[in-house]
């Protein structure tokens, strides 16, 4: 199993996490480990749409770039964070410790980030 | 309770009403209310915090004490009440019982009240109606299509149960109009007489002639409202007036309150075309303000096409520091703020100020 595989299946241990993938900007799946209920081609697709749409809206108006994204819906989360050029996405829970968490998510952003270095 | 300790409280209360009495201060007044709270009298306790509200409008103590002190009665009424109707059941009782349920916000247990009174009332349609309107407020607050057809099915049975039943009528016609459902909206509403004391029902059926039927699929038109965030009707007599410049005021003042917080910036609250701003946005070119628009739509659409229901919050990071957003159908609230801004705080304020504005258009309505 590769470390970004492995990353991303220590972090769907945590409680209240349903999934976590890692996608490029552009919609392509790099890994995942999602729960059966999420499709990972509607995965990518709609982080890459709501991610570019988000940098692009920043960037036109100076702002620079989106680092971390946290939406809450009325069923669910989901956090995106910045991984050089990919975005990992987590999905959780409206049940779930956010603040609890924050800190795997934290480590998983970390572990990512060297590991698509080293790649 | 021991009668020496019953002494030694009724002493305490002597004391501290004399010093609400002779040095009134919002403090005096929460330690008197909160002793009666601990002797079980929400409605002293009650009392006391309206006394004090006479006297300090403004105090966010007894405001807190005012709240809390309705619902614990309202939680003594609930169980007063379930016990009574455990010994004698009444369809009056029911009804009673599930508002005050609902005004505790405790819908799970009204829909329970609701169950068992139309087991032992099957041919009254009062449980029917409560469950539509409880769904229906669900519905037009969040715009879940799950909501409306719950609301459909309940105002469904409430016809078969009593198909003259004009307060049904009146929220299906209602509810067909605002979705689209034109044909529909025109059979509910001319069920019900005539009422001068219902205007709303005589704008609706003027506004039909010139509204765009958009299908008869009341499901589909449910869908499409929650696909779109915003419903295709609005209210039949616009929210205007005196009443609705004290809301946009009531709007600002929340706003200029969000925009003095630690740490932001520039604060919105949009709803539809329109912005109000605060802090340091120029104009309506702003970009902080297109990134909201963008964002807020961006994300209504990735929340509900992952099913995960309607989004309503989020927290954006960036060199920028933090733009918070809360939204709810076509409003939306936003700030940005410097990094290390207390997000937590800032998003509740602005739930509130959100909530608080839909509230507003609710009662106006």
């Amino acid at each position: 199993m590769s470390k970004i595989q492995e990353a991303l299946t220590e972090l769907r241990r945590a409680p209240g996490v349903k999934g976590g993938a890692l996608v490029t900007a552009d919609g392509l799946m790099v890994a995942q480990s999602l729960d059966p209920r999420f499709h990972d081609e509607a995965v990518a697709g709609l982080t890459s749409f709501l991610l570019s749409t988000t940098c692009k809206s920043l960037a036109d108006g100076g702002m620079g770039t989106c680092e971390r994204f946290v939406l809450h819906a009325t069923h669910g989360r989901a956090v995106f964070a910045a991984v050089e050029e990919s975005f990992l996405v987590v999905l959780l829970d409206q049940f779930a410790d956010f603040d609890g968490c924050k800190a795997e998510i934290d480590v998983a952003v970390q572990q990512l980030r060297r590991s698509s270095r080293l790649q | 309770m021991h009668l020496i300790q019953r002494m030694k409280i009724w002493k305490e209360l002597k004391r501290l009403e004399r010093r609400a009495q002779q040095e009134p201060s919002p403090s005096t007044f929460v330690d008197l209310g909160q002793v009666y709270i601990n002797l079980d009298d929400a409605a002293k306790a009650m009392r006391v915090a309206q006394d004090g509200l006479a006297l300090f409008p403004d105090s966010v103590e007894l405001l807190k004490l005012r709240d809390f002190a309705n619902r614990s009665k309202l939680k003594t009424d609930v169980a007063d009440l379930a016990a009574k109707l455990q010994k004698t059941p009444s369809a009056k009782g029911y009804r009673e019982l599930a508002g005050l349920q609902l005004d505790l916000g405790d819908a799970a247990a009204a829909h329970a009240t609701c169950d068992a009174w139309s087991v032992r009332f099957p041919g009254d349609a009062g449980p029917w109606l409560v469950l539509a309107q409880s769904r229906l407020s669900n519905f037009y607050r969040d715009l879940s299509a799950r909501e409306g057809e719950e609301a459909v099915r309940c105002l469904q049975r409430v016809l078969s149960v009593d198909a003259a039943n004009a307060r049904g009528h009146r929220l299906f016609g209602e509810l067909a109009y605002r979705i689209g459902a034109i044909e529909a909206a025109r059979k509910h509403l001319q069920a019900i007489p005539v009422d001068p004391a219902e205007p709303e029902v005589q704008a609706m059926l003027r506004q039909l002639s010139v509204v765009q039927e958009l299908g008869d699929d009341i499901t589909a038109l449910l869908r499409e409202a929650e696909e779109h965030g915003a419903l295709p009707n609005a209210p039949a007599i616009p929210r205007g007036g005196q009443g609705r410049e004290e809301g946009m005021g009531r709007i600002r003042d929340a706003l200029a309150h969000i925009a003095e917080l630690a740490g932001v910036r520039k604060a919105t609250y949009i709803k539809g075309s329109r912005a109000l701003v605060k802090g340091a946005i120029r104009d309506g070119k702003d970009s902080f303000l297109r990134v909201v628009r963008v964002v807020a739509k961006a994300a209504h659409r990735f929340a509900r096409r992952i099913d995960i229901g309607n989004f309503n919050k989020g927290v954006i990071d960036g060199p920028f520091g933090h733009i918070c957003i809360c939204s709810y159908g076509e409003v939306v609230a936003a700030v940005q703020c410097d990094q290390g801004a207390a997000t937590t705080e800032i998003l509740a304020e602005l739930q509130e100020l959100v909530a608080g504005s839909l509230y507003m258009a609710g009662v106006e309505s």
